[in-house]
């Protein structure tokens, strides 16, 4: 049992057992097994997949998936409908759970804390694993409310002065704060779809998350809230990891640093961006992302 | 339609990288054509050829032009990728080699109005012969680099790449049994000079059939080798035939 001590001090013993060098041995196993070509460890990873599978009821959606998402990085997950992107990418923030007969097998840690451990706090993995989605979801409140909800619910601020701040500073962060600093009392729902979504990033940001899972982002957006959304993606990797599923392969290539391909619930490939849109190595990628496939 | 252009979703799109791969081969074909007929008036001294040959640069320069606008047309509206992108990079890589190869081409036509017309005294054909060498040489090597391109075959690619060396041996050995005409008799230096100019041109035109090998290593595997060895071109080669 490995133990780790906490900032104050204390000796804790860690959530999961599996070392790393457990897992690396995990991945060596699952090296011979997989048919994912390309290098899907990274040098500084802020999460860690090994051997995820999914299954929701009997049927298997995910297949044996090993992947790290790198810290401060973009990470692009792409892949026909139905490839099991989407339900992969849920399975990182524990979005799956709430789906009754989903089961997700596997090891998942974010920094070193494996998340499908049975004591760990749900919405609190949730606060730091933030999620967007594909249609704008602001609550039926005003723009001030729908940011404030997270620090409120979550006791991130100690007080008016405080949450003022971290809606101020979640606003500027997701790029809003002009837009909407003079109507922060009006409904979120009244905004563009454009602002509601960057609104939604704002709400994700506002409990301070490591993570940022999106899902398709910009599909309900017109082109100049898609660029500006991407803008956004590109500023917020400095102090964030983003893990991004699109059907756009030209905004993959845009906005990420990774790409990963996803095939009938298999991790077929994945590189460097620069690498997949250039010279992808497996032919199922090839044939998608140049618009072969079918 | 090949392994590269074809099986897209939108057929039009494999229509449309057709184009221009089709455009390669008709350009191809008229360089080394050009090359062929620059080299027959030089053996016939026929200038009125000659001044066909150099007219018929445009058609070379009109098919540059369009490849160049399909191109640009291709790239706004597909936005390529993977070897779509790296198929259209090649092609126009490609056309501005054969377009030049067309320039050379013309050079060597107009050696010969400038050999015969005017009644001026002509070289023997002793000084020629290395230009006729040399012509029969590099038209193998254009012709190999076309059917590489056509063909996307790698084994045709790196074997015109490694004539290269063999281009720069014959270009050199050229230049020195030229300089014995000159120690020989130095009337004939401005006869010298000119055939030097005309190998120039040839080697040039071995130069770009060794430039589309490498391109279509690069369309092929994705790795630009242009600026490699040998061996390290060998070694890409090898672990993918």
């Amino acid at each position: 049992m490995e133990e780790i001590v906490n900032q104050n001090g204390a000796v804790t013993e860690q959530l999961d057992a599996a070392t790393d060098a457990e897992i690396d041995m995990r991945l060596v196993r699952e090296n011979h097994r997989s048919e994912t070509v390309g290098e899907m460890t990274v040098d500084d990873p802020r999460m860690i997949c090994r051997n995820v599978d999914v299954y929701y009821g009997d049927k298997q959606a995910i297949f044996n998936v090993s992947l790290d998402i790198g810290k401060n990085q973009v990470i692009a997950m792409i892949g026909p409908s139905g490839c099991g992107k989407s339900t992969f990418l849920r399975c990182l923030n524990r979005m799956n759970d709430t789906i009754d007969i989903c089961r997700v097998t596997g090891v998942i840690k974010m920094d070193n804390q494996d998340i499908y451990d049975s004591r760990l706090d749900v919405v609190s993995l949730r606060a730091s694993v933030g999620m967007v989605f594909q249609k704008p979801n602001p609550f039926p409140k005003s723009i001030f409310d729908n940011v404030a909800y997270g620090p409120r619910i979550h006791g991130l601020s100690d007080s008016d002065t405080h949450l003022n701040e971290i809606i101020e500073r979640s606003l500027h962060k997701a790029g809003l704060w002009d837009e909407v600093k003079d109507r922060l009392d009006q409904p979120g729902t009244g905004l563009s779809g454009g602002q509601q979504q960057r609104l939604c990033i704002a709400r994700a940001i506002a409990v301070s998350p490591e993570v940022i899972l999106m899902d398709e982002p910009c599909s309900a957006l017109d082109p100049i809230a898609t660029a500006k959304i991407e803008e956004l993606i590109d500023e917020l990797r400095e102090n964030y990891t983003i893990a991004i599923v699109t059907h756009s392969m030209q905004q993959a290539a845009r906005v990420s640093q990774r790409t990963a391909y996803f095939h009938l619930g298999k991790l077929i490939e994945v590189g460097e961006t620069d690498q997949i849109f250039t010279a992808p190595r497996h032919k199922l990628t090839e044939d998608y992302i140049t618009g072969r496939f079918g | 339609m090949n392994e590269i252009t074809g099986r897209h979703i939108v057929k039009a799109y494999n229509e449309e990288l057709d184009k221009i791969n089709q455009l390669v081969v008709e350009l191809g074909e008229l360089g080394l054509d050009q090359l062929r007929r620059a080299v027959q008036t030089l053996k016939d001294e026929d200038i009125k050829q000659a001044g066909l040959v150099i007219d018929r640069d445009r058609e070379l320069n009109n098919i540059d032009v369009k490849a160049a606008e399909e191109i640009i047309r291709l790239i706004a509206k597909r936005q390529p990728v993977a070897r779509d992108l790296r198929d259209i990079l090649t092609v126009q890589k490609v056309i501005t080699d054969l377009e030049r190869v067309g320039d050379e081409a013309r050079k060597i036509a107009n050696l010969t109005i400038h050999f015969y017309d005017n009644g001026k005294t002509p070289p023997g054909n002793e000084i020629l012969r290395d230009i006729y060498d040399m012509a029969e040489f590099v038209d193998g090597m254009l012709s190999m680099s076309l059917q590489a391109f056509t063909e996307l075959d790698l084994t045709t690619a790196v074997d015109v790449i490694k004539l290269a060396d063999r281009l720069d041996e014959e270009f050199r050995s050229a230049l020195r049994r030229l300089s014995t005409f000159i120690m020989e008799d130095s009337r004939s230096v401005g006869q010298v000079v000119d055939i030097v100019l005309a190998l120039r041109a040839l080697e040039r035109i071995g130069g770009h059939g060794k430039n589309i090998g490498g391109h279509v290593i690069f369309l092929v595997t994705g790795k630009d080798v242009r600026h490699e060895d040998l061996k390290v071109i060998n070694a890409e080669v090898a672990s993918l035939v």
